[in-house]
């Protein structure tokens, strides 16, 4: 099962440490190791990236590291990936810089 | 938490015990070198002389030097060179001996010729070599310890893993009374207000936002908006989705803790704590500023893959640099299947992707690992390569004449 880390307990994504295809099981833990909870990633999400571990409003920030990285631009559903197609960044809301 | 170092007259307590060669300038670096082939112990820093350089650059240099003379693994200093001119070895010793450490000069000026001056500083440093042996190790605890850190050749698993693993144990070195040190300013634009609020006090928070701005600013100068270009193409493929999820991975080997002060390159620090140092992101311009500043020894973090495939470069960081023990400390390997590249670096943290250990554990291996190397372990790097002898890079913004 594809492990995916939440980095500090009131993060609202956790970062893959391996790929989860559509459908796939995720194990969340934490720093100590120990299991959080288990989501089913609903899309392909690669290694590296994040999967949102609950649900996020539209416009909601982005919690990482226990703090924002960002606000969304849609509503986000639990086990969904989060990243450049839909979210932006709080210092730098234009457009991104290079297509996605 | 407890070391067993090196005690200076000064009150401070080294990690290494170097009778060290400052070779001041070309002339300086020409005899730095031979001496160091000639004589068994005696570590050569090859150092610029900043001839052709103006203002703040010579006075950075300046300053570089000086506070490397204090640096506690330093356990004497001979400087070397030509002699006179604005870094004169001559004055540079005179700051230094207020540590009253063993400081000696040999120039070529005041010798009459170069091999004279060599003949006069062999007979120096075979003199300080054996001083120096005669120092032992004493138990102190970690408030005499700093720690300097520097993370590069980072990947997409760099802010969970290495990263975090040093942050976390940086907060465990402060909270016993330790200090750390981290620099790369172009790597705090971003998530500059959320290092601002861990300010100890107003004038360290105004100090922050100072110092990104004035990078921020020099950036631009030259063409580049940071804000605008970052993360990059491969950062975003990596999952790196905003510039500032990708500065709190790189904070994030800071740990947590109060901010106590910002200084600028090379300023050493007055007083325990947490502390950001201005400074460009190359490696050795960054350990030469943060040892010049007080850090005994480093931790420097990677991501794996590219840089890790290579086993420690000599001089990257990573490798060999002379001023002061680095501890390696990796998130993954660049080839899943190569058992040989952990016997290259001292942390790694693929256990925690295999799912063999947690993040809590790497931390209590790493905290293990930095004690042992500060009374005297040797580290991958130390055992493995030869001493670094390149010209150590400072902090130059202005121009050549």
């Amino acid at each position: 099962m594809a492990k995916a880390i939440m980095i500090n307990p009131s993060d609202n994504t956790a970062t893959l440490f391996g790929e989860a295809r559509a459908g796939d099981m995720v194990r969340i833990v934490g720093q100590s190791g120990d299991v959080m909870e288990e989501i089913k990633a609903s899309e392909h999400i690669p290694v590296g990236h994040k999967i949102a571990v609950r649900e996020i409003g539209e416009g909601e920030r982005v919690i990482k590291y226990g703090q924002p990285i960002g606000a969304t631009t849609q509503a986000i559903r639990k086990g969904e990936h989060v990243h450049a197609h839909n979210v932006v960044s709080l210092i730098f809301p234009g457009p991104p810089f290079h297509s996605a | 938490m407890e070391f067993l170092g090196y005690e200076r007259p000064d009150g401070t307590f080294g990690v290494r015990n170097y009778p060290a060669i400052f070779g001041i300038g070309t002339t300086g670096q020409q005899m730095a070198v031979e001496i160091a082939r000639e004589v068994k112990g005696a570590l050569p820093l090859l150092l610029d002389e900043a001839a052709l350089r103006l203002g703040e650059d010579r006075e950075r240099v300046r300053r570089t030097i000086i506070g490397l003379g204090h640096n506690p693994n330093m356990a004497a200093v001979l400087l070397v060179g030509l002699g006179g001119g604005y870094m004169d070895p001559v004055g540079l010793a005179q700051e230094i001996a207020g540590t009253k450490k063993p400081v000696e000069v040999a120039t070529v000026l005041s010798s009459g010729g170069f091999a004279q001056a060599l003949d006069k500083a062999l007979g120096t440093t075979r003199r300080l070599v054996r001083e120096v042996s005669r120092i032992r190790r004493k138990r102190v605890p970690v408030t005499y310890l700093t720690l300097g850190i520097k993370c590069g050749g980072s990947a997409g698993n760099s802010g969970l893993l290495s990263n975090m693993v040093v942050g976390r144990a940086v907060d465990t070195l402060l909270e016993n009374g330790g200090s750390a040190i981290f620099s790369e300013t172009p790597e705090v634009i971003g998530a500059e207000h959320l290092l601002a609020e861990r300010a100890v006090n107003g004038e360290v928070k105004r100090r922050v936002l100072e110092v990104v701005r004035r990078m921020e600013a020099t950036i631009k100068r030259a063409g580049e908006d940071i804000r605008g270009s970052q993360p990059t193409d491969g950062n975003i493929k990596g999952g790196l989705t905003t510039l500032e999820e990708k500065s709190l991975g790189a904070l994030a080997k800071t740990g947590t803790g109060p901010l106590s002060g910002v200084l600028e390159y090379a300023e050493r620090a007055a007083g325990r704590g947490l502390f950001f140092m201005d400074g460009p992101a190359g490696p050795i311009s960054i350990m030469v500023g943060q040892a010049a500043a007080g850090a005994q020894i480093f931790a420097y973090t990677t991501g794996g893959g590219f840089y890790t495939s290579f086993r420690n470069l000599p001089g990257w960081g990573v490798g060999g640099l002379p001023v002061a023990p680095t501890i390696s400390v990796v998130s993954n390997k660049s080839n899943p299947r190569d058992e040989e590249e952990e016997r290259f670096f001292d942390i790694h943290c693929q256990g925690v992707l295999e799912d063999r250990e947690s993040i809590d554990h790497v931390v209590k291996r790493f905290l293990r690992e930095l004690k042992a190397v500060a009374t005297g372990k040797l580290t991958k790097a130390e055992k493995a390569l030869p001493r670094c002898w390149v010209p150590l890079e400072m902090y130059y913004t202005g121009p050549i004449l």
